[in-house]
């Protein structure tokens, strides 16, 4: 059975949507989603996360004239101060003008999606809801060879008070060959009615094009979020992510690379970090189209309480695609019986000559290392915070982007700390 | 200072202190001997507070207080120290911080302040140079990666820095060459004084010529079968333990 998204009144909504350059985009993307509708438990890739809360929030937003809450500029600030980067803004699914004013005088070159001739794809379950229901997306472009376009922070933030939000995203980002950037794409949110946000990001690096890439999901507990990134690698371009899920409700992102190019190299990792009942799913996948090309990847993650966290982690090595190496890591803590992970490697390999591996684990933290460290005058909170912050870091270090790592340890210490806080309960 | 009456203790269902006394002065230093499996490990880990070991029945004090009652962390604020015989690797978490919060916990118990991280270099580095140990391994994850002797030399870092009032060390000579069985004992003499003591847990003599035991007991089926003084060591290692298991049964 299909989750019952009011169609009538998404198309509703949809009429009501700003007539920009996106009208016809949108109509398209509604036929699509009345034609799809949204993924259930028996697709294949959805059966860990049942998305009728997200149509549930919708339909009330619907319902109750899919309107809008100003976001204050304070919260905006309380993000973008705490990072040395150039920030562009989306509150509540509508672009900040003046945050791309900020780019006039820079190699970065922006404009409203509107106003561009991008070809918005929803091939994926939820772009077509993303598309049907875009006030407006950026499109980001790195021109060739320009080597310091420096950090941009991309900021999806909302607020949902009284009633409850939804809120829909689209940016597509260029590097164009040669070209080397790095990005910050942080989530975030305000208020205590709920709060869906669907988030759909488009990269493309051309040849020898290098980006580092750093996203952070930090939203509030009872809020949630889907987001999707796909990035096509061109020939011995090279893309550094990483991802740190610390807050939010149900969440759910798609990370998905293709290496088109010969000699195009991704390295990847994520830390969810899950309390209460929050369920954070992380499915990635990526595609080695040719060879040689590698792909690498590490994803942890601690789950207590009654949180349920998932990482599917697929690599698919395609015909031909020879002198490729494909490696893949999950290691996962698990806090309390009521949690649950669900950890599921899949390797496709059609190619002869690959180097491919896997390794997961799901376990408790080491009691022996547990009762080491009490012997040296540690409290038994104490002791167990150090050791989940130990385990987390690994992916702290291994991110892109030194310059905002001790920012990001700080959020994944308090993180960790109010785990421990909600185990102990 | 510390005093074991009648102590029986099991892990897993089965019985491995039976009936275990010792009472350990303060400025004394102790080598409790005996074969594999005697139950040597067993006390050490009781003494510190592991709670995989079950206490069936005996007292053990400290100070007079029941330790007992105490958790693992409130016994080594109140200055016990375990060196570990096999001392667990800890990837991720920086072996500074480890001695830095574990000195800082011991301080705030006496009601003295924390002390700064300069100052805390300052000393854990004359304490690394007494023990000739690279101030490299500051940095490095505890015991990550370290060899078998680096780790027994990390231990007593820890107990040179600590200054515990009680120290147990188990094994801490075993896989250790000979030079680093020298610096070991440096820092195991470094602490002997009036108001401390230390109970070496050991399977070979080899450790008591460096560090002079005022008394020896020989552990077997977990209660201690003899006391005698350092002369006991010597003839241990010239007769076995067999003979003296003989004449426990007996």
């Amino acid at each position: 059975m299909k989750p019952l998204l009011s169609i009538d009144a998404v198309r509703t909504a949809v009429q009501q949507l700003p007539d920009n350059g996106l009208a016809a985009a949108r109509l398209a993307a509604l036929t699509r989603l009345d034609a799809d509708g949204l993924p259930t438990a028996t697709h294949e890739d959805w059966k860990y996360t049942d998305l009728t809360r997200i149509v549930d929030v919708s339909n009330r937003w619907l319902a109750a004239g899919a309107t809008t809450m100003p976001v204050a500029d304070a919260a905006v600030a309380a993000i973008t101060d705490q990072f040395a980067a150039s920030w562009l803004v989306i509150r509540n699914g509508m672009v900040d003008a003046r945050s791309i004013a900020k780019f006039a005088q820079s190699d970065v070159r922006i404009d409203l999606l509107s106003a561009s001739d991008k070809a918005l794809e929803c091939d994926a379950p939820l772009s077509g809801l993303n598309v049907a229901l875009l006030q407006d997306g950026l499109a980001i472009r790195i021109p060739a060879n320009i080597e310091h376009a420096g950090t941009v922070g991309l900021l999806f933030i909302d607020h949902a008070a009284a009633d409850v939000g939804v809120s829909q995203a689209r940016i597509v980002i260029e590097l164009e060959g040669g070209s080397a950037a790095d990005f910050i794409e942080y989530h975030s949110s305000t208020g205590d009615a709920a709060h869906y946000a669907n988030t759909v990001i488009e990269l493309r690096l051309a040849d020898g094009a290098r980006c580092n890439y750093v996203r952070v999901q930090d939203r509030q507990a009872g809020h949630d979020q889907t987001g999707r990134l796909t990035a096509t690698l061109g020939a011995d371009s090279r893309l550094q992510h990483a991802a740190f899920d610390l807050g939010g409700n149900l969440v759910r992102n798609d990370l998905d690379i293709k290496l088109v190019g010969r000699g195009s190299a991704t390295s990847f990792s994520g830390l969810y970090l899950a309390g209460r009942e929050q369920h954070v799913d992380n499915h990635t996948r990526v595609d080695h189209l040719v060879g040689p090309t590698h792909s690498e990847q590490e994803y942890r993650g601690i789950a207590a309480d009654a949180a349920r966290c998932v990482w599917n982690g697929k690599a698919v090595v395609h015909r031909g695609a020879d002198g490729t190496n494909a490696r893949q890591a999950n290691h996962n803590l698990l806090l309390s019986a009521a949690a649950e992970i669900d950890a599921k490697p899949e390797l496709e390999i059609y190619a002869d000559d690959v180097k491919a591996s896997h390794g997961t684990t799901i376990g408790e933290l080491d009691q022996g290392a547990l009762f080491y460290l009490r012997t040296r005058g540690l409290d038994e909170a104490a002791a167990r915070c150090l050791l989940m912050r130990a385990f987390a870091e690994k992916i702290v270090v291994r991110s892109p982007l030194p310059a905002i790592r001790q920012t990001i340890s700080e959020k994944v210490a308090e993180r960790v700390a109010a785990l421990i806080v909600g185990d102990a309960k | 200072m510390l005093e074991i009456k009648n102590l029986n203790a099991s892990i897993g269902g089965s019985e491995i202190l039976r009936g275990l006394s010792l009472c350990v002065r303060a400025g004394e230093v102790h080598a409790i001997m005996g074969p594999n499996g005697s139950g040597k490990s067993t006390l050490a880990q009781v003494v510190a507070g592991n709670d995989a070991y079950v206490v069936n029945s005996g007292s053990l004090l400290f100070d007079g207080q029941d330790l007992l009652a105490l958790e693992p962390e409130e016994r080594a604020r109140r200055g016990i120290f375990l060196g570990f015989q096999y001392p667990v690797e800890i990837p991720g978490v920086n072996n500074a911080y480890l001695l830095k919060a574990a000195f800082n916990a011991r301080r705030k118990h006496a009601g003295l302040s924390e002390i700064d991280a300069f100052e805390f270099l300052k000393l854990a580095k004359e304490k690394m140079a007494m023990l000739d140990m690279d101030p490299k391994f500051l940095n490095r994850g505890v015991n990550e990666g370290f060899s078998g002797g680096e780790k027994k030399r990390n231990e007593i870092l820890q107990m040179a820095i600590l200054e515990p009032r009680l120290a147990v060390l188990d094994e801490t000579d075993s896989g250790l060459d000979i030079d680093a069985l020298r610096a070991v004992a440096n820092g195991v003499n470094a602490l002997r004084g009036p108001d401390r003591a230390i109970i070496l847990v050991t399977h070979y003599q080899r450790l008591l010529d460096y560090i002079e035991p005022d008394f020896v007991h020989v552990l077997s089926d977990g209660r201690i079968v003899r006391s005698g003084d350092k002369s006991l060591a010597p003839e241990l290692e010239e007769k076995g333990y067999d003979w003296l298991r003989e004449a426990a049964n007996a």
